[in-house]
C-alpha cells in the first residue's frame, strides 16, 4: 500500500499483552507519551496488584471510595456495557476468576480450580454504585475490568496520539482519522483487510488463555467459562469499547443468536465455531 | 360572582391547555420514514470478504494491514 504521508509506529508490551500505536505526521515522542499513559493507567487498573486503584476499590467493598476520573469513567462505561449487552458483559466477575484459578497473571501459572465455588454473577447495577469522584461496591462483589479496559483505553489513547492515529491494545483497537492515504487505516480482521476510519475493532475468543479445560471468558448466567458453541468472534463497531462489548456478547449468545445480534449492532463481524 | 369567574377561568385554562397540547402533538408526529434504531442491516446491504460479513460503512481492501484485531 503506498503511504502518502509519514506514519510513525511504536510497539511495546503492557498490561500483559502486546500493544501497537501508529500516527500520521506525529513525532515519536507523541507515541512514547501514549505508551507511558498506557503503562500508568494499566498499573492503576490491574487486579493483580494490591496497590492498584482497582484492587483498593475491590478491597473497600461495602463502603464508598474516592476514585480517579479515569476509573469513574470506566466504571460508568462498565454499567453501560451491562445494559448494552443485556447483562452478558458483567465486570463483577472477580469471584469467578478466582474460582477458575485466574487470580494472578497466567505467566506465573494458574491456581487450583474451585469451580464448585462459582455462582451466577450478580446484576452489576445492584452491586456497583458510581457518583462524581466516588464508587461503591457491595460486600462480596469484586470487579475485573478485562477487555472493557482495553477497548476504553484504545479509544482514549487515540485522542492522545492525534487526530489521525491507531491504537491497538492486545487486539482491541481504535482507528481515528483518514489513515495514511485518506481511505482509512488498513486493519486485519480474521482473513480480510478492512479500511477503518473513526471505528474500532475487537476479538473475543475462548481459544486463548486456556488451561486445565477452562478459559477466561465467563458466562455471567452460570459464573463458569462460557460454552456457547462459538469459539471466536471479531467485530468492527463505532468505537473500540463498543466492539469489545459486541464481540463478547455475540460470543456468549452462541451461533444461533449471534448472527442476528451482530447484524443489528456491528459494522462488520466474523464468527468462528 | 367571584366563584363563577374562578370556575370559568379554570375551564378556559383547561380547554386552552388541551388545545395547545393537541397542536403540539400533531406538529411533532413521529417520522414514519425514520431509520430503525439501532440500525438493522438487511441481507442486501452486506458484503463478504475472507469470511467476514461487512456492512455498508466498512470497506475491504487487498492492501497489507498495518495491524490486526486478535484475541489476547
Amino acid at each position: 500500500m503506498p503511504l502518502n504521508r509519514s506514519v510513525e509506529s511504536h510497539h511495546f508490551e503492557a498490561m500483559g499483552t502486546s500493544c501497537s500505536v501508529f500516527a500520521v505526521d506525529q513525532s515519536r515522542t507523541r507515541l512514547l507519551e501514549g505508551e507511558f499513559w498506557v503503562r500508568r493507567l494499566g498499573a492503576r487498573l490491574t487486579r493483580f496488584s494490591a496497590d492498584s486503584e482497582l484492587s483498593k476499590l475491590n478491597a473497600a467493598a461495602g463502603s464508598w471510595m474516592y476514585v480517579s476520573e479515569e476509573l469513574e469513567s470506566m466504571l460508568q462505561t462498565s454499567l453501560n456495557a451491562f445494559e448494552m449487552s443485556g447483562g452478558l458483559v458483567n465486570v463483577a466477575v472477580l469471584s469467578s476468576m478466582v474460582a477458575i484459578g485466574y487470580a494472578r497473571p497466567l505467566t506465573e501459572g494458574p491456581l487450583a480450580l474451585a469451580l464448585d465455588d462459582a455462582r451466577p454473577l450478580p446484576s452489576l447495577p445492584e452491586v456497583l454504585s458510581v457518583r462524581s469522584g466516588a464508587a461503591r461496591l457491595e460486600r462480596g462483589a469484586g470487579i475485573d475490568l478485562g477487555g472493557i479496559a482495553k477497548g476504553w483505553m484504545a479509544d482514549r489513547l487515540c485522542t492522545i496520539l492525534g487526530p489521525n492515529s491507531l491504537a491497538n491494545l492486545g487486539g482491541d483497537l481504535r482507528a481515528s482519522g483518514p489513515g495514511p492515504n485518506g481511505s482509512g487505516w488498513p486493519v486485519g480482521v480474521a482473513n480480510a483487510t478492512l479500511m477503518l476510519r473513526d471505528q474500532g475493532a475487537a476479538t473475543s475468543s475462548v481459544r486463548r488463555r486456556r488451561w486445565a479445560k477452562v478459559h477466561h471468558i465467563i458466562d455471567p448466567r452460570s459464573g463458569l467459562p462460557a460454552d456457547s458453541g462459538l469459539q471466536e468472534v471479531s467485530v468492527v463497531a463505532n468505537t473500540g469499547y463498543e466492539a469489545e462489548v459486541i464481540a463478547k456478547t455475540a460470543l456468549l449468545l452462541g451461533p444461533d443468536f449471534a448472527p442476528a445480534y451482530c447484524a443489528s449492532h456491528a459494522l462488520a463481524w466474523w464468527l468462528s465455531e | 360572582m367571584r366563584s363563577f369567574a374562578i370556575k370559568t377561568g379554570a375551564t378556559l385554562l383547561t380547554i386552552g391547555a388541551t388545545m395547545l397540547s393537541a397542536v403540539f402533538v400533531t406538529s411533532h408526529l413521529k417520522n414514519p420514514s425514520a431509520p430503525l434504531q439501532p440500525p438493522v442491516l438487511s441481507g442486501g446491504q452486506t458484503a463478504s470478504a475472507g469470511g467476514v460479513t461487512i456492512g455498508p460503512s466498512v470497506h475491504s481492501s487487498d492492501v497489507q494491514p498495518v495491524t490486526s484485531t486478535y484475541a489476547s
